[in-house]
């Protein structure tokens, strides 16, 4: 039997089978003769990793391109995972079930701190070492890119290439560069020499100190490639979907948003080209829903255009058109009114104007108001998603939250009375993140997590129909932990790899313990790295040329402790040097 | 009413009933088959299914009805353009109104990959399997309608629809009695059959009278 039919038939023995059969519809022809192939490896299971925006947007481009092919694999549950062993099975890729081993490039799509145990997983299971130090000519190319390489330091000693920033045109030139290599029978070593320097691509083991690595970003964002033809999963996803990309980019301004200084400049696709796209996504996949993405979809220019265009088009092929991640601020009860949702959902993120002021959240007390709006049209269920612990954060703050809840009630009955309004309060732990202007923030303890956790959950008892959930402390504090984490963590992530730890982000499957003695055993510890930082300190990540100086950093940081906002970008240029990567593209 | 009789092979086979409802609704969007919707709240595709098939086992009789004033055949070739040959139609039937093939079928025929045997079910037919995590001993002979060679494979008829009897799960006691190593993917379903005033009648034969 050879290894595709051993694999066959032990997927009936596992849970969820359809995860790891491919043959989803749209799947492009990835047996074409091609120059080079990759396999684009996703740290978490098919319902999550379908869900993944960047990785459907790179794996359209590089299928789309005449010389190369791209397969997919997502990491197999646990149940899988033993089977595999058990038979002597590598882990195979999605498409063909190759091998991950025989491809010429895997590339990892790296989108939080907590899949870093997975990629070894993965690894693990493909029976690939670890450490590219490791890995001979016989291994591919092993690349990683996605929102972590904001940092890559932590995972960096595993990678032989990282793409930082956007990988639409990097991926691309990367493969370009390995089939180039081959047909001139280059080494693995000569072809990572040709591709150091290449815009967004970091070489961990060629990179010398004082060198800089410039992010990539794509340009001419309206055009970029986007997947028209979307992949339907075979079962239920997360984001079950067809999703327009709106922009990229961000003018808030939020200063405890990684994303938000990441992405810049603001890039903004047309309401046409991005109408299309939605369209072709319907009529080619057949969705039932229809989702607008970005960082701030209510700031998008052209949001009325937009939907001027798709309410009349998902409403004749009964589509339900979903406008996500609104903030408050960019609300208008006239677009709640067209779209069908039962639950609105927003992000004050701090409970007083004050400490709102500090984040630079841009949202006041009378926008806050505006959602009386909604309830008039028939809302009667609202999200709201707070952050505690951030800096300045203090016992009124939080009480400010409580305050919130308690206004929206007193707005909902002076405008309905039936049902009675259901709030649910979501709060995350502040985590400081790299690439913002609070990346030297101190993380509250854990200690303190749990009190002011606690302090919320009983104003929030007393007040009737809110719901409160809160984020893990212990997963709060390895977030942070990884995110500012530099080169000697890698040894910490095997560590704690070898310990079992694995999917991280699985509340079920998080052991603390096994962190913290990974931490121990390579002489570290977590409280060093979610300290305050000093200014003058060296950071892991400051080798990353992100357009965003680190003097606006630190001058927004410093406006925060005063209290003061910075306007949107949208409103007038605040010169944080992104436009050196081009300048904001608002029409 | 269209009703189409469509395949369930390959991998297809591990696509569960529930996945197939909401694969059938973006089906039908992305065919440009025009489908009609309940009134209410939340209006859903006027679209009916044959009974559920387990996960893994694959079949050559499932049925679809569409809710539709379309032609049949245009409703094939649409939809046959518009799915993966896993899950690709093979006839299509018009009605005058819903058949209600859920609630009408009582037997369906399953083919197992091993060679007929004899089976006798006098001394009654014995399974356990586990169901939410508890282990279920039954006796299933009174689901068992019969068993027959199909071409020198064993063939079983086993009850279906409302009171059915899963061909998964009396594989661990067929094996037992064969000596076999049939999995759940070594089962496939070839004909589902009505109650037709008392006549068991094979739904094809059923639609095509119904159809006239």
């Amino acid at each position: 039997m050879d290894i595709k039919e051993k694999f066959e038939r032990i997927l009936s023995e596992v849970e969820k089978p359809a995860r790891y059969c491919g043959g989803e519809w749209n799947t492009p022809d990835v047996k074409k003769p091609h120059r080079a192939d990759m396999c684009f490896c996703f740290p978490e299971l098919y319902e999550i990793g379908m869900s993944n925006l960047g990785v459907q947007i790179l794996y359209d481009i590089v299928n789309k391109d005449d010389d190369f092919v791209a397969e997919r694999c997502y990491a197999p549950g646990l149940d899988l995972a033993a089977k595999l062993k058990e038979n002597n099975i590598p882990l195979l890729s999605l498409e063909t079930r190759k091998p991950l081993k025989d491809f010429a490039v895997l590339g990892f799509s790296i989108g939080f701190e907590l899949l870093y145990t997975n990629v070894l997983y993965m690894l693990d299971l493909a029976g690939i070492p670890f450490y590219a130090s490791q890995r001979g000519e016989e291994y591919p190319i092993l690349l990683a890119g996605g929102p972590c390489t904001v940092n890559p330091e932590p995972f960096a000693d595993f990678f032989d290439v990282i793409v930082c920033g956007e990988g639409e045109e990097a991926d691309i030139n990367l493969l370009r560069a390995v089939a180039d290599g081959k047909d001139k029978g280059l080494s693995k070593a000569e072809i990572l020499q040709l591709v150091n320097g290449m815009e967004g691509i970091y070489v961990p083991s060629l990179h010398k100190d004082g060198e800089t690595v410039k992010k990539a970003i794509v340009r001419d964002f309206e055009n970029a490639s986007f997947p028209s033809r979307p992949l339907v999963p075979n079962i239920e996803a997360v984001h079950d979907r067809a999703v327009v990309e709106l922009y990229r980019g961000c003018g808030s301004g939020c200063r405890f948003c990684q994303a938000g200084f990441w992405y810049r400049p603001i890039r903004e696709r047309s309401a046409q080209r991005c109408a299309r796209l939605g369209m072709d996504m319907i009529n080619s996949a057949g969705f039932g829903e229809m989702s607008l993405c970005s960082l701030s979809t209510g700031d998008y220019t052209h949001l009325e255009e937009l939907e001027n265009i798709l309410v009349p088009f998902c409403d004749e092929k009964r589509v339900n058109l979903a406008l996500p991640s609104l903030r408050i601020s960019s609300f208008s009860s006239d677009m709640v009114r067209q779209s069908r949702r039962s639950s609105l959902t927003f992000a004050p993120e701090a409970g007083t104007q004050r400490l709102r002021n500090v984040i630079n959240k841009n949202v006041t007390d009378e926008e806050i108001d505006n959602l009386a709006g909604a309830f008039e049209a028939g809302y009667d269920s609202i999200k709201l998603y707070f952050m505690l612990g951030l800096p300045t954060e203090t016992d009124e703050d939080i009480a400010g939250i409580a305050e919130i809840c308690k206004r929206l009630k007193g707005l909902y009955y002076l405008k309905r009375h039936k049902r009675g309004l259901n709030i649910s309060v979501s709060c995350a732990v502040f985590i400081p993140k790299p690439c913002t202007p609070f990346q030297w923030e101190a993380q509250i303890s854990f200690e303190e997590m749990l009190r002011r956790q606690s302090y919320l959950r009983g104003l929030l008892r007393e007040i009737k129909g809110v719901t409160f959930s809160w984020h893990g402390a212990e997963t709060s504090v390895l977030e942070a932990a990884l995110a500012r984490g530099d080169r000697r963590q890698s040894a910490v992530i095997e560590r704690a790899y070898r310990l079992g730890a694995r999917f991280d982000a699985w509340t079920e499957q998080f052991k603390w313990e096994l962190w913290t003695q990974a931490f121990a055993d390579c002489g570290l510890s977590v409280d060093d790295y979610i300290r305050e930082r000093g200014t003058d300190e060296a950071l892991p990540w400051d080798f990353i040329d992100t357009g965003v100086s680190k003097k606006y950093l630190l001058k927004e940081r410093a406006l925060g402790y005063k209290e003061i906002t910075t306007k949107n970008c949208r409103e007038g240029c605040n010169a944080c040097g992104a436009n050196k990567f081009g300048k904001c593209t608002i029409y | 009413m269209v009703v189409l009789k469509h395949v369930k092979r390959d991998s297809a086979c591990f696509i569960s009933h529930i996945d197939m409802l909401r694969h059938v609704s973006r089906i039908l969007r992305r065919a440009g088959i025009p489908v009609k919707f309940s009134q209410g709240f939340n209006p859903h595709a006027l679209v009916f299914f044959s009974p559920p098939l387990a996960v893994g086992v694959s079949s050559d009789s499932e049925y679809l009805a569409i809710d539709t004033d379309m032609p049949k055949d245009e409703v094939m070739e649409r939809y046959n353009r518009a799915v993966p040959y896993t899950i690709s139609a093979e006839k299509a039937f018009a009605c005058e109104k819903n058949p209600n093939l859920q609630a009408k079928i009582i037997a369906a025929d399953y083919i197992f990959d091993v060679a007929f045997a004899p089976l006798d079910f006098s001394g009654g037919f014995e399974i356990e399997y586990t169901k939410k995590g508890e282990t279920v001993k039954e006796n299933v002979s009174d689901r068992i309608i019969n068993a027959f060679d199909v071409d020198g494979k064993l063939c079983m008829r086993l009850a279906n629809g409302n009171s059915s009897l899963r061909p998964d799960r009396i594989l661990g006691e067929l094996n037992r009695r064969l000596g076999s190593d049939l999995r759940v993917t070594d089962v496939k379903k070839i004909a589902q059959y009505v109650d037709d005033s008392g006549l068991t009648v094979a739904v094809d034969e059923f639609l095509t009278e119904s159809s006239k």
